[in-house]
């Protein structure tokens, strides 16, 4: 296949989802949203977490904060099941499932006061089926923040120049936000300013790499998690976001241009490897019997690599959390809710899958695009010892496929020199990378902040002085973010870095999650919307469908790996992902119970 | 000025000071800032400036935009 047809199916498929599915059926026949109805950010406006914002700078900040490592990570894990296997994952996943998920928590929450996803399973399951609920995504979100710490640390320490980056962006972030809110600086402006200096850093970057150890990262962004996530959403959140949106629009359109400037060149990787791959794809460390034992099976094991990509359970957390409190219009949710999903799916299918399948074969694709093995070499790539993508671990995958895509793309139009390329975009493929997590750990940490307030509302009316104390926002940031900083800072022995371990606990927990969120949404299109027939199937079939396909992956994530992780793991990753499967079975059984309510009234 | 206002200002000074002189003098002269896998005093200052320019400004700066305000006044009807 060419990569301008592989390019071009992937749009046209998103485009015809986008209109027929999102517009058509979800926002016009399900949810029937209107421009007129206030929404929550407008009613209970408090200028902390309650702010209307510009449509595209909500974009912005709800694309950054559900795009975090699980589009890039996931989708470069699951390449050893080859690439279409994945691909086909990322797609069905993102159509039918993600973004209907992202874009009906989002409208539940927002015609419900801005109430999380969870509080509104009280209303359609019952008040336990609430507080289950808190419990459950406060634990996994404590996984998403271990995980994406992991992810975070280990970048900036393998690629020092994206640190560098991450630093400068941030008090320019600050200085945006200031520009526009505090002194009435016209946006585009500010945008303008921002992003030349912006420009500027990346190239400074190249010159002052900041080294840190791994640990010492871990600290320095378990700190930032807990501020970024205690402040005002207006003073950082939003300005922060909307730039980042533009760095990660730069990103996927770097990645959508490049395959039209090598519109033939040929994939060289194989559509299948196998439909089983060896354990270490899903978390046995190097050296134990699961390893290199044939057990990960792509169906039901592949949502346990591959999360954010295809879908997510967190989506419907930052969906009725963060962005439902900022929504301005309803009309506004079909482009931040169900858009969002989409775009972070062509992060996954255009930015990673495509470029790893173009330079699967190193040696192959040098063949095909014109390129010397000596400057193969010299960029970095020596084929006598690595010949395929999958030589390299999961981060590294993506950081070199989409720079060589790039590289070769733009010396072959401006006969520019392909190794100072190479070396510029793997920076900013790292950097993208790291604005992903960033904007993740803190919303993520607010969102940890926002169940644990919730989870804690018995306690008001005992004894309120302590209720105030427990909720404060500094301490509800705290305690999650040190519970996950325990499970990222150790170096695993026969794996390397935690995340690689946490991953699957991590993405599974999330994909279960989002069978449950869908299953809630589903339930309140059907019972409060009172929505029937053939269009409520459309949610709820694939909503069942990933709620067997997970449970039954966690199982067997329990039962053959998770006894070969070292013990800091079993009682941390391991202890959470069996509270959370306990969990999953008392929601769907109250599920079940308040579906057969609804079929009654 | 308020005292929190001062504390502000302070910090965002303090903050300012520390990464132009990491990243402008330190890191511009010597090529770079810290060492790699190591914790050191260069990449201790860089890493407090970074997170003092986070706690600075919004308490110098830190009450409810204007813009944001008023917008919301437009669509409730209601002030404060």
């Amino acid at each position: 296949m060419h990569a301008i047809i592989f390019l071009g199916l992937v749009l046209a498929i998103y485009a015809v989802a986008y209109f027929l599915y999102g517009r058509e059926l979800l926002e016009r026949r399900v949810v029937k949203a209107d421009p007129n109805r206030p929404t929550p950010a407008v009613e209970k406006f408090d200028g902390i977490d309650y702010v209307p914002a510009n449509k595209y700078v909500l974009y912005g900040h709800h694309f950054a904060s559900i795009a975090g490592a699980g589009p890039i990570i996931g989708p470069a894990l699951a390449l050893a099941w080859g690439w279409f296997l994945p691909l086909l994952w990322v797609l069905f996943g993102n159509i039918f499932i993600g973004a209907v998920h992202d874009y009906t928590s989002m409208m539940a929450s927002v015609r419900q006061g801005g109430l999380s996803i969870m509080s509104i399973s009280e209303g359609v399951m019952g008040r336990r089926a609430r507080y289950i609920f808190l419990v459950y995504v406060w634990a996994a979100l404590i996984l998403v923040l271990a995980a994406f710490i992991s992810v975070a640390s280990t970048t900036f320490e393998s690629v020092p120049t994206a640190a560098t980056l991450a630093i400068v962006f941030m008090p320019l972030s600050l200085l945006f936000g200031i520009m526009v809110y505090k002194f009435g600086i016209d946006v585009r402006i500010a945008t303008i300013v921002t992003l030349v200096l912006v420009f500027l850093g990346l190239l400074y970057s190249f010159r002052v790499p900041v080294h840190l150890s791994y640990e010492g990262w871990v600290v320095v962004l378990a700190l930032y998690s807990i501020l970024a996530a205690a402040l005002p959403v207006w003073y950082l959140l939003q300005p922060r976001d909307y730039l980042n949106a533009y760095v990660l629009w730069i990103f996927v359109g770097l990645a959508l241009v490049a395959p039209l400037f090598l519109p033939f060149m040929e994939i060289t990787g194989p559509a299948i490897t196998s439909f089983v791959a060896k354990g270490a794809v899903i978390g046995a460390p190097r050296g134990t019997p699961a390893a290199g034992m044939d057990i990960a099976y792509f169906w039901p094991m592949v949502p346990l690599t591959i999360a954010c990509g295809a879908l997510s359970g967190f989506h419907s957390v930052v969906a009725s959390g963060t962005t439902s409190k900022q929504l301005a219009n309803e009309l506004d949710a079909l482009l931040v809710g169900y858009g969002g999903m989409l775009t972070e799916g062509a992060v996954s299918s255009l930015a990673v899958i495509l470029p790893a399948a173009l330079f699967w074969d190193f040696a192959a694709a040098a063949q095909k695009a014109g390129i010397p093995l000596e400057t193969l070499k010299a960029a970095g790539i020596d084929v006598e010892k690595t010949k395929n993508i999958l030589a390299f671990g999961a981060a590294d995958r993506f950081y070199n496929a989409y720079a060589l895509a790039q590289a070769t793309a733009w010396s072959k139009l401006f006969g520019l020199d392909f190794v100072g390329l190479f070396k510029g975009f793997k920076t900013f493929a790292a950097w993208a990378l790291t604005a992903f997590v960033l904007t993740t750990l803190d919303t993520a940490n607010r969102l940890a902040r926002f169940a644990w307030t919730e989870l804690m509302d018995w306690l008001r009316p005992v004894n309120r002085s302590a209720y105030r104390v427990i909720t404060n926002r500094f301490v509800a940031s705290i305690i999650p973010i040190a519970l996950a900083s325990v499970l990222a800072y150790p170096t695993v022995e026969g794996v390397g870095r935690a995340y690689l371990v946490i991953w699957p606990a991590f993405a599974g927990t999330n994909q279960l999650l989002a069978a449950l969120a869908l299953l809630t949404a589903t339930l309140w299109v059907y019972a409060v919307l009172r929505v029937r027939g053939p269009v409520s199937l459309l949610m709820l079939i694939p909503a069942a469908f990933l709620w067997i396909t997970v449970t039954l992956a966690l199982a067997l994530w329990v039962l053959l790996i998770l006894p070969n992780v070292p013990f800091l793991y079993q009682i941390g990753a391991g202890s959470l992902v069996v509270l959370t499967l306990g969990l999953d079975l008392l929601l769907i059984y109250l599920f079940v119970r308040g579906l057969l309510k609804a079929r009654s009234i | 000025m308020g005292q929190r206002e001062l504390v502000g200002m302070l910090l965002t000074a303090v903050a300012l000071l520390l990464l132009f002189y990491e990243l402008f003098v330190v890191g511009f002269f010597s090529g770079g800032v810290g060492v790699a896998k190591k914790v050191t005093l260069d990449a201790v200052l860089i890493s407090a400036g970074f997170l003092l320019i986070l706690l600075g400004p919004w308490l110098w700066l830190g009450e409810v935009p204007v813009a944001v305000r008023k917008f919301v006044e437009a669509r409730t009807g209601r002030s404060g």
